[in-house]
């Protein structure tokens, strides 16, 4: 009985609250993801070329950042950071949105670290008499990178780059703890006013289902037709 | 052409090399033979310095390729401030250099600090005769045991490439627009694909290639930079059996050409037929050395005579 009755209220509150809250809960999850993974690659990618590259201490700077981040909670990163950088920046007390800030600032280190990994693992995938050959041509080694390696690390790193989306699109939850607007913090929002949980926990179990399948289909889809190309 | 000067080369522990020097001139064929783990792949490798010798010179004619050794160098131990003790207890000049010699190997930290003269007596060689290793590369063709073709070129592009992002400057600074030299480069390659009768697979890719067509393309990929000498590094050994000959008459080929060519093969009958001299290698060491007739004729080296019997 419980089961149908939870059925009926999911109904409700759906048609109810999907265009007051629902709607922009998935948005801002959405955006939130997108500018993280986005911005997470640029830095990432960052990463990964210092990692690779010969400069010892910047080495040792960037492994120890990535090894600390891969090895806390996000959970926890996301709190230490909005206590930490208002308290280093001061001018952030100023703006309206200083929350959203410093979590999306935690949300792209997290992910710059995990795809600073992928980036350079697909590159040091990529075999090494690939390189050998080009040198042995005189190619210097930029030209060599762009030329030869990048393309060929290209099809390693994209798969792994699409569950990270994945990954992120999940992890952006955490922030729900900060009411940042996201489909969590709707949950938040919700339960207030009906007080009756498990039926909205459902509804947007179902909505991050759904957006994260299409997604993954999605990436299968492009992965197939990359192996069909090479 | 290409001087090797006592060349050592270190992996960790393991000693590959113990002292290596080969001269090759110009239009010889020099086929390196020997057991695996002997050391003449790396050997190879050092020439183009794929691998970067632990001691020891690689000029390619009056162009130093290594960092400056100053073992190799009587005037850079002259200047160091060990020889000048040495003299001083009374020893003879001649006595001092060989027994500065006799050490460096065995004490790697033996040079450090020792003086200013010596630091610019190194430099004055290394100003002299260093040479950027791309440059150097490019006048040297190298030819691997695993093709190495560029997976994500086609055929063309594999050719094309090195030209293209070495040559077509001074083209480019002499007037040619972008399109004659791209034109010129392309053109080159057809004819080297037309070669080897491999023109109709210019487009395609190098994943639907058979291996001895990859190999034949490698080769000519290498030829299009006009180098100097060519490097093979086991050429044959990853072929099917019936893809060998071909790859082994394009070589064959080449060497009539008079291309100078350093060859690392198993393939005894290449060696015998093609080289005009014949290296054998044995535990990082150049243990006998002669003509093909010398070596396969009239072996005199225990272990070479063992190594032919093992694979005849």
């Amino acid at each position: 009985m419980y089961i149908i009755k939870m059925f009926e209220d999911m109904g409700k509150i759906f048609v109810k609250y999907w265009d007051l809250f629902l709607i922009k809960g998935l948005s801002a999850t959405i955006l939130l993801s997108l500018m993280t993974v986005a911005l997470g690659t640029v830095f990432g990618a960052l990463l990964a070329l210092i990692k690779i590259g010969k400069i010892k201490p910047l080495k040792w700077i960037v492994n120890a950042i990535v090894e600390i981040i891969r090895g806390t909670p996000m959970l926890l990163q996301l709190y230490i950071s909005t206590f930490l950088i208002p308290v280093i920046i001061p001018a952030m007390n100023q703006l309206e949105n200083k929350k959203l800030l410093c979590i999306s600032f935690t949300l792209v280190m997290n992910s710059a670290a995990y795809v600073s990994e992928i980036i350079r693992s697909g590159i040091e995938a990529v075999d090494k008499g690939q390189t050998e050959a080009a040198r042995s041509l005189g190619l210097n080694g930029t030209t060599t990178m762009i030329q030869i390696v990048l393309p060929q690390a290209v099809k390693n790193i994209l798969p792994a780059l699409g569950n990270e989306f994945i990954t992120i699109i999940k992890e952006t939850s955490l922030a729900s703890t900060f009411y940042v607007g996201e489909l969590m913090t709707q949950y938040h929002i919700i339960v207030g006013r009906t007080h009756n949980s498990l039926p909205i926990l459902m509804i947007i179990g179902i909505i991050y289902f759904v957006l994260n399948f299409v997604l993954s289909k999605a990436l299968g889809f492009f992965e197939r037709r990359m192996k069909a190309r090479a | 052409m290409l001087n090797v000067n006592n060349i050592y080369k270190n992996f960790g522990d393991l000693q590959v090399l113990k002292g290596v020097s080969i001269q090759i001139k110009e239009g010889e064929v020099v086929a390196v033979i020997g057991a695996s783990g002997s050391g003449k792949s790396t050997l190879l490798r050092c020439m183009n310095l794929l691998e970067t010798p632990t001691f020891g010179e690689v000029w390619q004619n009056e162009e130093l390729l290594t960092p400056v050794d100053p073992y190799l160098h009587p005037e850079v131990i002259m200047a160091s401030n060990t020889y000048k003790k040495l003299i001083a207890t009374g020893m003879a000049p001649g006595e001092a250099i060989a027994k500065i010699k006799a050490e460096d190997l065995l004490n790697e930290k033996f040079s450090v600090a020792e003086g200013k003269e010596y630091k610019k007596a190194m430099k004055k060689i290394y100003d002299e005769h260093h040479i950027d290793i791309n440059l150097a590369r490019q006048e040297m063709g190298m030819v691997f045991q695993q093709f190495n073709l560029f997976n994500n070129k086609s055929v063309l592009e594999n050719i094309t490439l090195a030209p293209m992002k070495t040559r077509a400057k001074k083209m480019l600074e002499e007037g040619k627009s972008k399109k004659e030299v791209k034109a010129y480069f392309d053109e080159k390659a057809m004819a080297l694909l037309n070669r080897i009768g491999l023109e109709e697979k210019a487009n395609a890719y190098p994943s639907t290639l058979s291996g001895g067509q990859k190999q034949r393309i490698a080769i000519v990929r290498a030829l299009a930079m006009n180098p100097d000498v060519m490097l093979f590094d086991e050429p044959t050994s990853a072929l099917d059996p019936e893809m060998v000959g071909e790859v082994l008459d394009l070589m064959k080929e080449l060497a009539k050409e008079g291309m100078t060519m350093v060859v690392v093969t198993h393939e005894m009958g290449f060696a015998r037929e093609v080289a005009d001299r014949v290296v054998f290698m044995h535990e990082g060491v150049i243990a006998e050395e002669g003509t093909p007739d010398e070596i396969f004729n009239h072996p005199k080296h225990p272990k070479l005579q063992q190594f032919l019997k093992s694979i005849l």
